[in-house]
């Protein structure tokens, strides 16, 4: 007769709690929730634009309240948390090689870093110059 | 050897114990002393009944994982003169045999299914060795430094909720061979890779990575793998479309 009695460890609701690698795991994966209400911003901003100009305004009241402004300063605070994290994990997803060397994660990070600065800047311009005409 | 340590080991007997009980001991140590010296030490001079697994106590068997203050070490690898108190546990994420020997079979047999060998190639011993130019060589080496210490199953969460997940290793051993140019076997592991416990079970947390001891960055070969199954998924939808089925 055999003596195994295997002992299963059970894993909890809170597993996420219990090491600093999954917490920091969690808070990543949580930036979609303020990113989510970010996304409803939107969503209720085109809506309201095709409703006319009292819908227009009503949502440009909503979105000056302080809470709004918070929540969405939280989802731009979530969102480049997020970004800085994708950034330095792509090299290991699609390992970049110039000469047959590999290019260092932070090199490669600090490219994106400057693409989406670069892209970000060309918007901005257009946004004020649209602004200007 | 005057001083001492106090040491929590997690122990569990299967014929007397419903569940694993922690015990502690004062072990002496130096600078020199591994986690597994102080084991050997506790065994030889405390407790004969404590097990554990181990070999070659140079960090290239992988028998001597454990979990150390709530991280996955290799106990040869791992010093005492780095912590001030130590808690040892069998492995995470697998069942507990007696102490710290857990059973490995559940990962032993994920190995084995994703088909780690040379798959397809019929060359014969009188053609002579294959030859591989080092860029060739060097798209998988990285892969093939993985010892089966099965550290990285320990640190996954989703082997944990998920006891039939391909797991870390598994899917850097396949991507090792996918990635081999002596190897026509892609197909036959992609099957795997691409179903519902392969590539897409991982989330990305990345601690396989960080608690491997050899460096071999498996969360780089298992979200890599992920690009794999991707573009097998588009060729097999082009295939199907042009089928004009």
């Amino acid at each position: 007769m055999s003596a195994r009695k295997p002992y299963i460890r059970p894993v909890t609701a809170g597993w996420w709690l219990k090491k600093a690698p999954y917490r920091r795991y969690m808070l990543r994966e949580a930036t979609v929730l303020p990113l989510t209400f970010f996304s409803l911003c939107l969503l209720a901003g085109l809506w309201a634009l095709t409703r006319g100009p009292v819908a227009w305004a009503g949502w440009l009241d909503f979105m000056a309240q302080p809470l709004v402004i918070g929540l969405n300063l939280l989802a731009l605070v979530g969102s480049l948390f997020h970004a800085a994290t994708f950034f330095l994990m792509m090299p290991q997803v699609m390992p970049v090689k110039v000469r047959g060397q590999r290019l260092p994660a932070m090199q490669v990070a600090a490219a994106q870093w400057a693409i989406t600065l670069g892209i970000s800047l060309f918007c901005l311009l257009v946004f004020v110059f649209w602004e200007g005409v | 050897m005057s001083q001492k340590k106090r040491i929590t080991i997690l122990r569990y007997n299967p014929e007397q114990d419903e569940a694993p009980h922690p015990e502690c001991y004062e072990v002496p140590w130096n600078d020199t002393t591994s986690v597994l010296d102080a084991l050997n030490g506790i065994k030889d001079q405390i407790d004969p009944s404590l097990s554990f697994r181990w070999s070659c106590r140079m960090a290239i068997c992988g028998s001597c994982g454990f979990m150390v203050n709530g991280e996955p070490k290799l106990g040869c690898k791992t010093f005492l003169r780095d912590y001030d108190e130590l808690h040892i546990a069998p492995l995470e994420n697998y069942p507990i045999e007696k102490d710290l020997v857990v059973d490995m079979a559940p990962f032993v047999e994920r190995i084995e299914a994703v088909k780690p060998y040379i798959i397809g190639n019929d060359r014969t011993v009188e053609q002579g060795p294959n030859r591989q130019t080092p860029a060739q060589m060097d798209a998988y080496h990285g892969f093939s430094q993985c010892i089966n210490c099965g550290l990285c199953y320990a640190a996954c969460p989703q082997v944990g909720l998920n006891p039939a997940f391909l797991g870390p290793a598994a899917i850097t051993l396949a991507r090792r061979y996918n990635l081999d140019s002596r190897d026509k076997g892609k197909e036959e592991r992609m099957a795997l890779i691409n179903g519902k416990d392969g590539a897409w079970g991982c989330t990305f947390v990345g601690y396989c990575s960080d608690v491997c001891p050899k460096e071999v960055d498996p969360a780089a070969a298992v979200n890599q793998s992920k690009i794999d199954s991707g573009a097998s998924y588009l060729l097999a939808a082009l295939r199907y479309v042009k089928g004009g089925k």
